[in-house]
């Protein structure tokens, strides 16, 4: 079934408050993100070197790939590789088989969610218990997360309480977020000293010295593997960067776009496992190599997963992450969601008004907004448009392709919008676009007219 | 039949773009002052507390933590004694580690702890409370001088501020699964 992103999102839209407060809190997160960013004078510079060494790396991929495997693997990790999903949860069904583990805790990790890893694994009889908050809530809740660093962003306090009131026992109506806080914290530090298999997502993968970093806010990640006898860490082949002095672009700039923060609480960095304890790295392709082949989007694999761009899309602000149907939502999620499926997402692209606010804030120059546009094309020659928009978009092409006739609608819209009754313009079955917007005052002649009788003064 | 990490690298080989080069990283400059580390740390909700010798980490630390019975320290006598294989109920009750952090980072509030000064893996990360000690005169500026100094080892993390979350309706909560405070105690 095809992701219907408008219709999702008019669902969501129903309740009109909630609404408004879900923009506002996420408009709220780019904010702090503005105010972190401008107190680092070099801020833009940043963004270009830290832009240049993802492009740079995605030009010698292979080769640092080996280089990293080569002294992962002396520093005594196990490397697996995975094609796709499929391989790569197999691998640690078999991780978790050898270990004859039953208690395995993960931290936040997006690649896991888009390989469904906890179905699965649940359908093989494994429960995995997902330690970061947000992730947790969630988990409870037997939701996907909306929002790729703020999973829960969609749900209110009072959600929370409902569903810690059943999880946890937490007292009825118990909506104080300190309190519910507390209550995760006791149900999870019991969780972490008793877990034997610790799975952790990557945020960067350092080739010279075959570590992998993880940043988290709440320790999660650090206590889950700290604890366990095996530590799997999985990454796309993506989170590879050069050097260990490269961590110093990145680290400057990941927090400060994602939350506002002039770093995260913990950024740890894992080479070498405890003694008799295991590390194994599990390197995903699952559509990327794919991606890296289409020279007008494999920029987008330069992303380090901040969500700067979802928190700044109007589009996403008022249509909540779920509505996208895919594990990364938002903008990025949107360029690259039609590389694995172009007509199940193919109305994605179409989720933006291309404002070029994600590229703006972008801290590795990718040009969103060009590849939303630039799929949007692929679609509509591939036929694979969403019937709503492909009439709409012929009838526009036919009427902008051919001069005459674009005077000439000029002219009716000009009349017909200055006596039309706002109750058909309106109409929200024949417009949805004009549903919580006004329509601008239709000017008394076109700009072509204006311009030939003033051309000559 | 090629396995799926040779197809993989030649599928890379195949589609990847012709090489391009990588670029120095500029040298950029910072207040390293003990001022700016101070005043960046409290902005994470880390508490910096300056002292005129080592010696006064102990008695800092019961004025602190009172009634704390199990603190694990390097520094410190303590009450408890952790190692590299305690087991994991002992770990689980400790209430306040005093750890070395081997340099902070003026612009964010940052202090490096390297395995080597952690005790145990777990310890920075399971304790209630974490009171770190740090040399007054060993800052660096910004990250970019930070990655200079630390090399990476078996493990290492920084630790910026108390474990936090805002997770629920995003408001900020101190104290989600790791430490409930950071002290930065500067000697
Ligand atoms: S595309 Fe850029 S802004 Fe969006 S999540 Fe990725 S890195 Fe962040």
């Amino acid at each position: 079934m095809s992701v219907n992103h408008a219709s999702s999102a008019n669902t969501f839209n129903r309740d009109f408050d909630r609404t408004t407060w879900h923009d506002e809190s996420l408009w709220f997160v780019r904010q702090k993100r503005d105010k972190a960013v401008f107190s680092v004078s070099e801020f833009q510079q940043l963004r270009e070197v830290a832009s240049n060494i993802k492009e740079h790396t995605l030009s010698s991929l292979d080769h640092y790939l080996i280089e990293f495997e080569q002294n992962a693997l002396s520093n005594g990790v196990h490397v697996h590789w995975a094609a796709n999903a499929q391989e790569h949860n197999q691998i640690i069904l078999d991780i978790l088989k050898q270990n004859k583990a039953t208690r395995i805790v993960k931290s936040k990790s997006m690649l896991t969610e888009e390989c469904h890893l906890n179905p699965f694994l649940k359908e093989n009889g494994f429960d995995v218990v997902d330690t970061d908050l947000g992730e947790r809530i969630i988990q409870f809740r037997n939701e996907p997360p909306s929002h790729i660093v703020m999973p829960a962003i969609h749900l209110k306090k009072e959600d929370v309480g409902k569903t810690f009131h059943e999880h946890l026992g937490t007292p009825a109506n118990e909506k104080d977020p300190q309190r519910l806080t507390e209550a995760a914290r006791q149900h999870l530090r019991e969780k972490f000293v008793a877990a034997e298999v610790a799975i952790t997502g990557v945020n960067f993968a350092i080739a010279e010295t075959g570590s992998v970093v993880v940043c988290t806010n709440e320790g999660n990640a650090d206590l889950g593997v700290t604890f366990a006898k095996v530590h799997i860490a999985c990454m796309g082949i993506e989170k590879i960067i050069p050097k260990w002095q490269h961590l110093g672009v990145f680290t400057r700039v990941l927090a400060r776009s994602a939350t506002g923060q002039p770093i995260t609480t913990y950024t740890s960095h894992f080479t070498k496992p405890r003694d008799g304890n295991e590390m194994h790295i599990v390197i995903l392709d699952n559509g990327r190599t794919q991606q890296l082949g289409r020279e007008d989007f494999r920029n987008s694999l330069k992303c380090i997963r901040c969500a700067a761009c979802m928190n700044t899309c109007p589009v996403f602000r008022r249509s909540g992450g779920h509505s996208y149907g895919f594990t990364v939502p938002g903008p990025i999620g949107s360029i690259l969601s039609p590389n694995l499926d172009l007509k199940k997402y193919s109305a994605l692209p179409f989720a933006s008004t291309l404002c070029g606010s994600c590229s703006d804030v972008c801290p590795v120059k990718i040009d969103i907004h060009v590849q939303l546009y630039k799929w949007r094309q692929i679609i509509s020659k591939e036929n694979a448009l969403p019937i709503s928009k492909r009439w709409s978009m012929k009838l526009l092409s036919t009427v902008l392709s051919r001069h005459g006739l674009y005077n000439l609608a000029g002219k009716i819209a000009r009349f017909t919008l200055r006596w039309m009754p706002h109750s058909i313009t309106h109409n929200t079955l024949l417009n949805s676009w004009a549903k919580s917007r006004e329509l601008p005052h239709p000017p008394k002649e076109s700009f072509g007219t204006w311009y030939q009788k003033n051309k000559l003064k | 039949m090629m396995n799926v990490r040779d197809r993989i690298l030649s599928q890379i080989k195949v589609n990847k773009p012709s090489s391009l080069a990588l670029n120095e990283i500029p040298v950029f400059m910072g207040d390293d002052s003990l001022t700016n580390f101070k005043k960046n740390l409290e902005s994470i909700s880390g508490q910096p507390i300056e002292v005129n010798s080592t010696n006064e980490v102990e008695s800092i630390v019961n004025q602190l933590f009172p009634s704390a019975k199990k603190i694990a320290s390097s520094i410190i006598p303590g009450t408890v004694s952790i190692d590299t294989s305690s087991d994991l109920v002992s770990l689980e009750q400790v209430e306040v580690a005093v750890l070395r952090g081997e340099f902070g980072v003026a612009e964010n509030g940052a202090i490096w702890l390297p395995e080597s000064n952690m005790i145990n893996r777990s310890l920075p990360f399971i304790a209630q409370y974490l009171v770190l000690v740090l040399k007054k005169n060993d800052m660096v500026m910004n990250m970019h001088k930070a990655y200079e100094r630390c090399r990476p080892g078996n493990y290492g993390s920084f630790i910026a501020g108390p474990s936090k979350t805002a997770d629920i309706e995003q408001s900020l909560v101190i104290g989600a699964h790791g430490a409930r405070s950071l002290t930065v105690i500067l000697d």
